[in-house]
């Protein structure tokens, strides 16, 4: 299946685009994904600890069991106010 | 519980909003917050701060903080608005009002929407020097 995925602030920058579709098989967890996606965007693998993960609107950690038509969010800690 | 929500770029109408309180006769307490824009981020001077948001995240995660506020059960109403595009120094980036019965319960319960905006919200700030002012901000308002 296919996932996309964005990347909101300054990962936008470090991935150099802000929406990329990774391919993965099913199942595949969250962390699955991100072992696919750290090794098109390095960058990204470096700040691994502070990434904040969503799938479409709600927090999810790296056991998140990805099921077709999610979507996933990834960003760094948030900075409203 | 009463609840209004806006994320927009346009600036805030504080006075405004102060002029379409309502709160009903057992309620004793109206605090609301202002946050602006200061002209130092850290050590460096600037002149603006550039807000990004995830709006449809953003509003649901404000929601759901909304939804844990009315099960305190003391707060009548809450309302917030955040505005994101770039914000010049000295304008209002956020305004949240709460309204209770007693001020101890909206102070806190004003204290506590901020305190967990910064922890769940996607929103994120840039900062922006003279420099960066020539360049124009992101006109996309959900990146």
């Amino acid at each position: 299946m296919t996932i996309p995925v964005t990347f909101w602030s300054y990962f936008a920058e470090l991935a150099g685009c802000s929406e990329t579709v990774v391919t993965v098989s099913e199942p595949t967890t969250v962390d699955g994904l991100l072992a696919s996606l750290y090794q098109a965007h390095p960058a990204l693998a470096e700040l691994r600890r502070s990434t904040l993960i969503a799938v479409g609107v709600e927090y999810q950690d790296g056991g998140y069991v990805l099921k077709p038509g999610d979507h996933v969010s990834l960003f760094p800690p948030v900075q409203g106010g | 519980m009463k609840r209004f929500l806006s994320i927009t770029r346009d600036p805030i109408d504080e006075a405004g909003l102060v002029a379409g309180r309502t709160l009903s006769s057992g309620m004793g307490a109206a605090v609301y917050f202002s946050g602006v824009v200061r002209g130092q981020e850290g050590a460096d001077a600037i002149v603006a701060l550039d807000y990004s948001c995830f709006i449809p995240m953003a509003e649901h995660q404000f929601q759901r903080l909304f939804d844990r506020l009315a099960q305190r059960g003391s707060v009548e109403s809450v309302r917030l608005v955040h505005r994101i595009g770039r914000v010049p120094v000295g304008e209002s980036s956020l305004w949240i009002e709460v309204v209770s019965a007693h001020r101890a319960e909206a102070f806190a319960a004003c204290q506590w929407v901020i305190d967990e905006m910064k922890q769940v919200v996607p929103i994120w700030k840039k900062p922006v020097t003279a420099v960066d002012a020539s360049i124009p901000s992101n006109p996309n308002p959900a990146s």
